[in-house]
């Protein structure tokens, strides 16, 4: 349509070029023609005055040149033929006028003064001939006037024509503007809509927009996309469900194991007791001390569930992550372990100042189990040491526990931190196995890593380290962190 | 008042520990008089002397309420939900004795208003002594809630 536009103005300027060229032509041969009358006129005039055979010849050669110009020129116009017919026809008039004159004063060439009469006669045939003369210089005139008028002509249609053009681009811009709004870019708009809502988590949102072009296709699939994303989270929601049920089950369940295996241990305990108090004497020491294994089973199975349940409830336990001043829960539960066996003594080397982000009811309980296992296992030790301290790797802080206890084989640390897993025999160092899977859990929960390093008979070490949510471990505590 | 009459009312549903509580008490020396209630309801009927119980109306409440929490009918903290929300029995001391370390059964406990909460331990030798410092303590050391004539 544009391109139509601009062919059509191109032409109409190459036409209105060519237009003005031709009247251009035009008016130069309507000049010539003029200026050759002109001169005519004044050899006419100079003929008249001198009578001389020059000024003849001279008025002969310019009437041919003058009607040579005239029998050449070629005008489109009827009019313009009519004028140049009308102007042919004067001028062979007029060549008969100065034919005829020339002979009248032939005739009387031989006297220098002609009679009145031929003088008459000889003013009459001038005057006759300067009226074709005037005729002929009008017919030019005007035929000057409608080479002019044609330029001006061309000049106005083509300036219509650039105008009428400019509109029409205009007007094709603004139409194609148009279309392609309601085309593409309102298309575009609300594809960029959709995107955001969907981005905003509304998968319900549907474009709805149908088209063959491009933009129909990127809606069918873009709506395509949003429903399989749809199904996908109905799938992932109904999956969240069945795990937020097994949780609860989970949860159900530890409850009522803390609840429901803990009472027949009781009685079995309690009964075995009750054997023993009241028909011990009926017993050999065989039977009793079949009811002490029993009674000692019993215990043994309580402790596990408990241990059991304290890992769930580790799981569970809501964190709230603050800073904890880990050496004060060090030196805390180094104290009580002290108080609580007294019969040992061991050495206890607590760095002061060390303090992480994290749970502290998590951390004390993880703290507490790995001093007591130091404790445990430098049970055999002459002088037993257990050092607790913190040490830079990687930019992260990590702490440790060392002890110079028995230690164990590298070989066999993958096992450490499973559950019920024992590196020892229950009989040389009591415990149920659970207390490093409890540890482990707390650091997994703090997105931290724990790892160990022992040699056998010479202690173990326990290295643990937490995510660091914030930088600069020495800001202030904010309670709500 | 002497030990005879200090009634304690025991709510347990497992008769392996109501008989080992029995003979925990009996062994400690605590002679006072032990009504079981092996449910909830059967709970609230003795203290409200209803049903079973209606020939105790008039007579003085428990001067403790040994309460287990997993139970028949009504659970132990209906129990205590309702001791406590009668003008009756609000002040009798309810001493839980339960399996349960559950945090939220500990909670609840408290917010019920249960004077104390005593986890059953597996070992009978921790048990005896357990129910050896309720008694003493709720029972010789604890000055009871002047008794009530009048509803």
């Amino acid at each position: 349509m544009g391109l139509a536009a601009i062919g059509v103005i191109a032409a109409m300027i190459w036409w209105t070029y060519s237009e003005v060229e031709d009247a251009n032509h035009q008016r130069q041969v309507t000049s010539e023609i003029r200026r050759g009358l002109s001169e005519l006129k004044l050899v006419t005039f100079e003929y008249h005055l001198q009578h001389s055979e020059r000024a003849r010849a001279q008025w002969e050669a310019t009437a041919d040149r003058v009607d040579r110009f005239i029998a050449n020129a070629r005008f489109p116009e009827p009019v313009q033929t009519e004028i140049l017919a009308e102007l042919r026809e004067n001028r062979a008039a007029g060549r008969r006028l100065f034919v005829k004159l020339t002979a009248a004063r032939g005739a009387g060439r031989e006297d220098a003064t002609l009679d009145e009469a031929s003088r008459r006669f000889e003013t009459q045939l001038l005057r006759q001939l300067l009226t074709y003369q005037q005729e002929n210089f009008d017919d030019s005139s005007r035929l000057n006037d409608f080479a002019t008028q044609r330029i001006i002509d061309a000049q106005w249609r083509m300036m219509i024509v650039i105008l009428a053009g400019l509109a029409l681009i205009t007007s094709v811009i603004v139409g194609a503007s148009w279309l392609m709004r309601r085309g593409v870019l309102k298309p575009i708009a609300r594809l960029q809509q959709a995107t955001r809502q969907v981005a905003a988590g509304n998968l319900d949102f549907v474009l709805g927009m149908h088209g063959d072009d491009e933009i129909g296709e990127l809606s069918k699939n873009f709506d395509a996309m949003t429903k399989s994303l749809r199904g996908s989270f109905a799938q992932i929601g109904s999956s969240n469900q069945a795990l937020a049920v097994l949780n609860e089950e989970l949860e159900a369940f530890s409850y009522s194991v803390s609840h429901d295996l803990r009472g027949p241990l009781r009685s079995m305990d309690g009964f075995a007791m009750v054997l023993l108090e009241d028909y011990g004497d009926k017993l050999d020491e065989e039977g009793k001390d079949a009811l002490q294994r029993i009674r000692a089973a019993s215990q043994r199975m309580g402790n596990i569930i408990d241990d059991l349940l304290r890992l769930s409830q580790v799981t569970r336990a809501e964190l709230n992550v603050t800073r904890v001043d880990l050496s004060a829960i060090a030196r805390e539960i180094a104290d009580a372990i002290d108080r609580e066996q007294s019969g040992r003594s061991v050495q206890w080397a607590i760095e002061a100042g060390l303090s992480v982000r994290a749970d502290p009811a998590l951390m004390r309980i993880a703290m507490q189990n790995l001093l007591q296992n130091a404790w445990k296992f430098t049970g055999r030790s002459d002088r037993p040491l257990i050092r607790v301290g913190a040490l830079e790797r990687d930019a992260r802080t990590v702490v440790f526990v060392a002890d110079n206890g028995v230690g164990f084989d590298m070989t066999h640390a993958d096992k450490l931190f499973g559950a019920f897993q024992r590196l020892h025999h229950v009989g040389d160092f009591p415990g149920t196995g659970i207390g490093l899977a409890i540890v482990r859990r707390i650091i997994r929960r703090h997105e931290g890593r724990i790892w160990a390093q022992a040699k056998e008979g010479e202690g173990a070490t326990f290295f643990f380290s937490l995510k660091e949510s914030e930088h600069g471990s020495d800001e202030q505590d904010h309670p709500a962190g | 008042m002497d030990q005879m009459s200090k009634t304690i009312l025991l709510v347990e549903d497992n008769p392996d520990d109501v008989k080992l509580t029995l003979r925990a008490f009996k062994r400690n020396n605590m002679l006072n008089p032990i009504v079981v209630a092996r449910d909830g309801v059967e709970a609230l009927d003795f203290l409200f002397a209803r049903d079973a119980y209606a020939e105790r109306a008039g007579k003085p409440p428990p001067t403790l309420v040994i309460l287990d929490l997993k139970l028949p009918k009504l659970d132990g903290l209906e129990v205590l939900r309702a001791i406590r929300g009668d003008d009756r029995t609000k002040f009798i001391p309810v001493v839980i004795l339960t399996s349960s370390k559950e945090q939220q059964d500990l909670m609840q406990g408290y917010a019920l208003g249960a004077n104390s909460y005593v986890r059953k331990p597996v070992d009978f030798t921790e048990f005896m002594e357990a129910v050896r410092l309720l008694g003493i303590y709720w029972l010789m050391t604890n000055q009871p809630p002047p008794e009530r004539h009048t509803a």
